[in-house]
């Protein structure tokens, strides 16, 4: 018998979608084959590498191993949905500044987790964001700049971009 | 194709009625970060996957004077940070904040990481220590199982075909009582525990211990309880040397395997100082 394909809502980035899909597809797969949005990145695909974080409901959540059905009618923001009014999210542009990109493959998953950390604790230290981010994994700069560049975020040095 | 009918049952009569139907050929899907890694690489093929978050309250937190009631569908990261568990059940939020990454505890669930009956379950292990009560519900009625009694082996429960976990209940701690759970493992939280140590220690006015659990994980096929180590430590009071033999005690209960991450000889050390460091730190928080 094959697996029939069910009705299913998501509100991505602030715009809702209604699509049919089978249910064992992952968030990752819709987002990426059926709404072509292919900022958020495939990895390890076995939730340990972290690219492919998004924000569901306000949590950093890794969307590679969320089947569709989980995520049905909540709210996604990938890192497409970042950019405002005033230019690139304050996070994205203290990444480029701070020189915390090399590759940039790990770069949408670490910024939405910066995010996410950011969100629920405004004053993080150095220690808190770096708990945050265990589960991305970079192997390019060592996380020293990625680090840094969430700091500047949390200094305010990124004001004038906020929404 | 991973699994070939999926359904999203909204009561547990529902649910379990569906689990009777499918029996072995049904796979429940909680948080999934177990699950679907498995459905993807086929190492598992079930007919039938059930959706469980449709099923009202079996998400929430209850705290009662005799206890709190945990539903199996609540978040490890809500109870990793659920403040009105207090310090009095500090070990559930310790144990459920060792799982893996922020990304993973925001989705998994603590019935999931009791269900899913890897010996090296982090969760599972603030209840172990607290001496949860699971809470079972299936076609034939309601029952409960002690967390100890709940495992038979790697990714095996006591739960039968048309069976399903709905919550766990942890009785209210004695006063006078600290708990503590400490996970060693080489990259952290995001990694598998080589060993896991969990401790509860109740002691009368001068100190003396009365009641103590010591559980463990990655140690057996199941997560254990350290019994000669408990025993021992009962009418003594808690010194450096008295925790270090109760970590020698608890080595002599395991029977760990040798793997990627460590080898059985390793691990049986490690008991004695991770056993050792749990004591000391639940005597820390009495």
């Amino acid at each position: 018998m094959s697996l029939e394909k069910m009705q299913f809502e998501l509100i991505v980035n602030g715009k809702n979608y209604i699509f049919y899909s089978t249910p064992d597809r992952t968030l990752l797969e819709v987002l990426r084959e059926e709404l072509n949005m292919l900022g958020t990145k495939k990895g390890c695909d076995d939730a340990n590498c972290g690219v492919c974080t998004v924000i569901m409901d306000g949590m950093a959540v890794k969307s590679c191993t969320i089947l569709i059905p989980q995520a049905n009618g909540r709210n996604i923001t990938t890192i497409e949905g970042l950019e405002g009014p005033n230019g690139l999210h304050p996070l994205q542009q203290s990444f480029i500044d701070n020189f915390a990109v090399q590759c940039g493959f790990c770069t949408p998953g670490m910024i939405l987790t910066a995010k996410a950390i950011l969100d629920e604790n405004p004053n993080a230290t150095e220690e808190e964001i770096r708990e945050g981010l265990h589960g991305n994994i970079c192997r390019c700069t060592g996380y020293e700049s990625i680090v840094r560049a969430i700091e500047a975020v949390r200094d305010g040095e990124y004001k004038d971009l906020e929404v | 194709m991973r699994f070939e009918k999926y359904f999203q049952p909204t009561s547990i009569e529902e649910c379990v009625s569906l689990l009777k139907e499918y029996g072995t050929d049904a796979k429940m899907l909680a948080g999934g970060t177990d699950l679907v890694p498995r459905l993807k690489n086929k190492v598992i093929r079930p007919k039938a996957v059930i959706g469980l978050f449709s099923i009202p309250n079996i998400d929430k937190i209850a705290l009662t004077e005799a206890g709190i009631m945990i539903g199996s569908m609540v978040q490890l990261r809500h109870l990793q940070k659920a403040e009105e568990l207090g310090d009095r059940y500090v070990v559930i939020k310790e144990a459920a904040g060792h799982v893996s990454s922020m990304q993973v505890r925001n989705i998994a669930t603590i019935g999931g990481n009791a269900c899913n009956a890897s010996p090296s379950a982090d969760a599972v292990q603030g209840l172990m220590v607290m001496d949860a009560v699971c809470k079972i519900d299936g076609v034939n009625g309601k029952r409960d199982v002690a967390i100890a009694n709940f495992f038979i082996g790697p990714g095996k429960t006591v739960l039968e075909n048309g069976e399903i976990l709905t919550g766990f209940f942890i009785p209210a701690p004695k006063p006078r009582t600290g708990t503590a759970y400490e996970k060693f493992a080489i990259r952290g939280d995001t990694d598998i525990s080589i060993v896991g140590a969990g401790c509860s220690l109740t002691l009368c006015e001068d100190g003396t211990v009365t009641d103590a659990r010591i559980s463990l994980a990655s140690v057996a096929p199941k997560p254990i309880r350290a019994t000669e180590a408990e025993n021992f430590l009962i009418g003594k009071k808690i010194t450096e040397t008295i925790a270090r033999e109760a970590g020698k005690l608890a080595a002599s209960n395991c029977k760990p395997i040798s793997d990627q991450r460590a080898s059985k000889e390793y691990r049986v050390e490690m008991v004695k100082v991770w056993v050792k460091n749990a004591i000391l730190e639940a005597k820390v928080r009495i």
